[in-house]
């Protein structure tokens, strides 16, 4: 690029716009049915007011609905969808 | 005291009839005490002295009508004869003398005649007291009366054949009329003054027997006025005066108030002229409504009304009686306002309202208040016209853009008018001001959509930057009335879509003219449609909020990777559920850029797992360094400007084609950037083009504008794209019934989570009072047969009309 020969232009400032959404695996919760652009049924908003969780199933659910689910059983716990037993991710 | 009426009379004055009635009125009152009290009471002209008693009684009669005082009853005229001696003396019954009652009749009787020719009495008043007295001690009372009322009569009697021999025209009867009854009541005054005695002993104790006032009445009223000819011919009379000073002239009320005046005296004001009189004033309002109303514009008629109004209170207040105002006010509302509501709100309301003519609807209002159904047939065509007006300015069926524009300002005017309307014209009843509420809830809601879009737009360009006119506490004020509009709009989430659409811009492009006034919006909104409807307008804020943090951690974030450039980034990070659906689009972005948005993107998957982040070009904007032979420039531009300027780093011209190409900027969104940039304002065309033209047609050519000026160093290029589109406003509307359906849903589960089990009625009216939109049941019924599809209900299996949450 020939600097000297023509116009130079260039950015100085930038301001960017980003939206963000959770990674599923899924359009909506396997427990509420609701998407998961949405909120689960007890809460207003999305986002990080109602997050969500993985399980190291890979399944993931709205942490409120997961949690419910998980208080419900009485002894394994387990992933609503695969049986599998349920352990939260990381 | 009844005696000191003649004192006041004299014979220049009008005879004081209201005084003599009151008079009359208090001795009735007086009916009732000791006798006692009345002995003494008569005492009192004996003792009042000559000098007090002759000047007081010359008054009653013609100057040289001197009396002679000297005499008394007793002592035979004989002149020097000591009366206070004589009445001391009188306690004992002196025996009678012969022809007593002749002589004295005869003195009395001459006495009374005198009084009637208005000629002098040749006896002193207290002779003939005395003599009355004297009378009376003798047990001649009825007789006495009996006489005194046929000399009456006969002199009445003349007064009739007076009349009858008259021939004159109506208004000379009238005054002659006036004369004899005039002339008739002072002679009963004087005559009673001198029959004292008689009617407080011997009427006083004989009920059936007539006061000599109401004798006299009496007598003129039998032999006057009840002859039918005097009659009709009087109350003619007075009726044909009245409707001349109808007419407008000028007539002798003096005479009208003393001739209504005696027919009330004579207690035939009712029946022989009020009735008359009130036939005579319906037939004449009947007939002058029915003109009017043809001949004259509403205002000018209502204005006669109240004119005709006034002129008859001002007859009651002159000459009519009193007890004659209800029944005429009444008529005279009837036959010009009551047998014209519907005429007059139908010919002219509506033009009234239209030319904001204050004046004459507070006229309306008065006048309809006063009639029975005015104010509810006023209220409600009223509504009628509201709805009218208001659907002038919402309806577009041409889909003119310009009429769009100006609707809101136009809502906002008109409900200004409206109020102000309500407000000093019609007493701020409550009852007009739900009717223009309904009103204006009915007519904005005949077109769907738009108002509510239009409403959140004209929101937007109050409170973007730039907007000139407005001091925070106007803006605040001007926002308020806005939430009025508002609060009639069925389609409150078509509003929060496009407020929605536009506070993003506001906030992406940093557009907004004062946090306070979006915050004090937002507050509003809140106040109006509750939490759950502002939460997520609540949800971008704090969004920005993140954001500027989020941009403050990364400086030293990149500092410490020491990323040596050039850019001074800072990223706007959306929660999907908050904003705006945005299509994404990939454009080419130079590397250093793409750079740039890696380093951010570590940074910040670093701090939150489990998302991903969906890059926003059409969002961003930027600032550029660009050079011009003339000077350095800062330009302030979206990111697609920015991409089109950057080209011409390496080429001084570019076809369309090539931009196309480098950029990836999708087509219409590129032809938008490049008029920015070659055919906006000529000041701020850094570009040129060939051809020259407003739209950008395939294998345009784009010059670098070596010319460019602006003495400005810092500018901002407008950003075309800030302009909706077509296809955005669809969308917009689109996401807003689909948004619609979501919403249904959660709620009917919500329902449905609570209750357990529910019939199909109970459901939808629950739906319908949750549901901040319009909605049809036809479509409730839709979504609750896709949930049972769905299994998050069933029916029940023996009552179809009863469903049953599925847990
Ligand atoms: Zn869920
Ligand atoms: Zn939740
Ligand atoms: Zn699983």
């Amino acid at each position: 690029m020939l600097l000297d020969q023509f116009n130079f232009h260039y950015i100085s400032g930038w301001t960017a716009v980003a939206s963000w959404r959770w990674i599923a695996n899924d359009e909506n919760c396997g427990i509420c049915r609701m998407p998961f652009d949405g909120c689960c049924p007890d809460c207003k908003l999305p986002g990080d007011d109602c997050p969500l969780v993985w399980g190291q199933c890979s399944h993931c659910f709205h942490i409120h609905c997961i949690v419910k689910w998980l208080n419900s059983q009485q002894v394994h716990q387990l992933c609503p969808m695969c049986r599998q037993e349920w352990k939260f991710k990381e | 005291m009844p005696l000191s009426s003649p004192n006041k009379i004299s014979l220049t004055e009008q005879p004081k009839v209201d005084e003599i009635r009151e008079n009359k009125r208090k001795r009735n009152d007086e009916n009732n005490p000791s006798p006692l009290k009345r002995a003494r009471e008569l005492d009192d002209p004996a003792n009042m002295t000559d000098s007090q008693r002759k000047p007081n009684f010359s008054a009653l009669t013609t100057p040289n009508n001197g009396i002679t005082r000297h005499s008394s009853p007793l002592s035979n005229n004989k002149p020097g004869a000591a009366k206070k001696l004589v009445i001391k003396n009188f306690k004992e019954k002196p025996k009678m003398p012969e022809n007593f009652q002749q002589e004295t009749w005869r003195k009395l009787c001459e006495a009374v005649e005198a009084i009637h020719k208005s000629c002098s009495i040749r006896y002193s008043l207290e002779e003939l007291y005395q003599a009355v007295e004297n009378m009376c001690s003798y047990k001649m009372s009825a007789n006495l009366y009996e006489q005194l009322k046929l000399v009456c009569e006969a002199h009445v009697r003349t007064c009739l054949e007076q009349f009858k021999a008259d021939n004159s025209d109506y208004e000379q009867f009238l005054k002659l009329l006036d004369f004899c009854w005039q002339a008739h009541c002072r002679q009963m005054i004087m005559i009673r003054s001198i029959f004292l005695f008689l009617d407080r002993t011997f009427v006083l104790q004989n009920s059936t027997i007539l006061s000599i006032w109401d004798m006299g009445l009496d007598l003129f009223r039998a032999n006057v006025i009840s002859d039918k000819v005097v009659e009709v011919k009087t109350v003619d009379g007075l009726l044909r005066l009245i409707e001349r000073e109808r007419n407008g002239e000028a007539v002798n009320r003096q005479l009208l108030k003393s001739l209504l005046r005696m027919l009330s005296d004579l207690q035939i004001y009712k029946e022989a002229f009020e009735k008359k009189f009130l036939e005579a004033t319906d037939r004449l309002y009947a007939a002058e409504g029915q003109q009017l109303m043809q001949e004259r514009d509403v205002p000018e008629y209502l204005h006669h009304v109240d004119k005709r109004l006034n002129e008859e209170t001002e007859r009651l207040l002159h000459y009519l009686d009193q007890s004659t105002k209800k029944p005429l006010i009444a008529c005279v509302e009837k036959q010009l306002i009551d047998q014209h509501l519907p005429q007059i709100l139908n010919k002219g309301l509506d033009n009234m309202l239209q030319e904001n003519r204050i004046g004459d609807l507070m006229l309306l209002y008065q006048l309809f208040t006063r009639v029975n159904h005015g104010q509810k047939d006023l209220c409600s065509m009223f509504a009628v016209y509201i709805k009218k007006a208001g659907r002038m300015i919402v309806i577009n069926n041409e889909n003119d853009p310009d009429k769009d524009k100006e609707m809101v300002q136009k809502l906002l005017d008109f409900k200004d008018k409206i109020d102000n309307i309500i407000d000093v014209c019609f007493g701020k009843s409550e009852k007009f001001v739900n009717a223009m509420k309904e009103s204006f809830e009915n007519f904005i809601n005949q077109r769907q959509n738009k108002p509510a879009e239009l409403i959140a737009k004209y929101v937007d360009s109050k409170l973007k930057a730039g907007n000139k006119e407005a001091t925070e506490e106007e803006l605040e004020h001007l926002l308020d009335k806005i939430m009025v509009l508002f609060r009639f709009i069925h389609g409150k989430d078509v509003f929060e879509a496009f407020y929605k659409k536009d506070l993003a811009k506001r906030l992406l492009m940093s557009k907004s003219a004062s946090v306070d006034a979006e915050k004090s919006m937002l507050s509003k909104l809140k106040q109006e449609c509750g939490a759950a409807f502002t939460s997520k307008l609540e949800g971008m804020f704090k969004d920005m909020d993140l954001s500027k943090d989020l941009s403050l951690a990364l400086k030293p974030y990149m500092q410490n990777l020491d990323v040596a450039g050039l850019i001074d980034l800072t990223v706007n990070i959306l929660t999907m559920g908050y904003w705006p659906t945005y299509t994404p689009m990939e454009v080419h972005l130079p590397p250093e850029m793409i750079r740039y948005q890696e380093i951010f993107k570590k940074f910040y998957l670093g701090k939150h797992s489990g998302r991903k982040l969906q890059w926003q070009p059409s969002l961003g904007h930027c600032v550029l360094k660009a050079q011009f032979p003339s000077a350095n420039k800062e330009l302030q531009v979206s990111l697609f400007q920015s991409l089109c300027l950057l080209l011409f780093n390496t080429g001084n011209v570019l076809t369309y084609e090539e931009i196309l190409t480098a950029t990836a900027i999708e087509e219409s969104e590129l032809k938008r950037t490049l008029q920015s940039l070659a055919c906006g304002k000529p000041t701020l065309r850094v570009l040129s083009k060939k051809p020259k033209g407003r739209d950008i047609e395939d294998g345009d050519k784009f010059y670098f504008n070596e010319e460019f000026k602006h003495p400005l160093f810092r500018i901002r290029i407008n950003q075309v794209q800030m302009k909706e589109t077509p296809e955005e406003n669809t969308s917009t509307t689109e996401r807003v019934f689909h948004d619609r359906q979501y919403q249904v849903d959660a709620a009917i589960v919500r329902i449905m989570k609570t209750r357990k089990t529910l019939s199909h009625n109970l459901l939808i009216s629950e739906l319908f009072n949750q549901l901040k939109f319009p909605v049809k049941p036809t479509d409730l019924k839709k979504r609750i047969e896709s949930l049972i599809d769905r299994d998050y209900m069933e029916r029940d299996k023996d009552n179809p009309n009863n469903y049953h949450y599925v847990a």
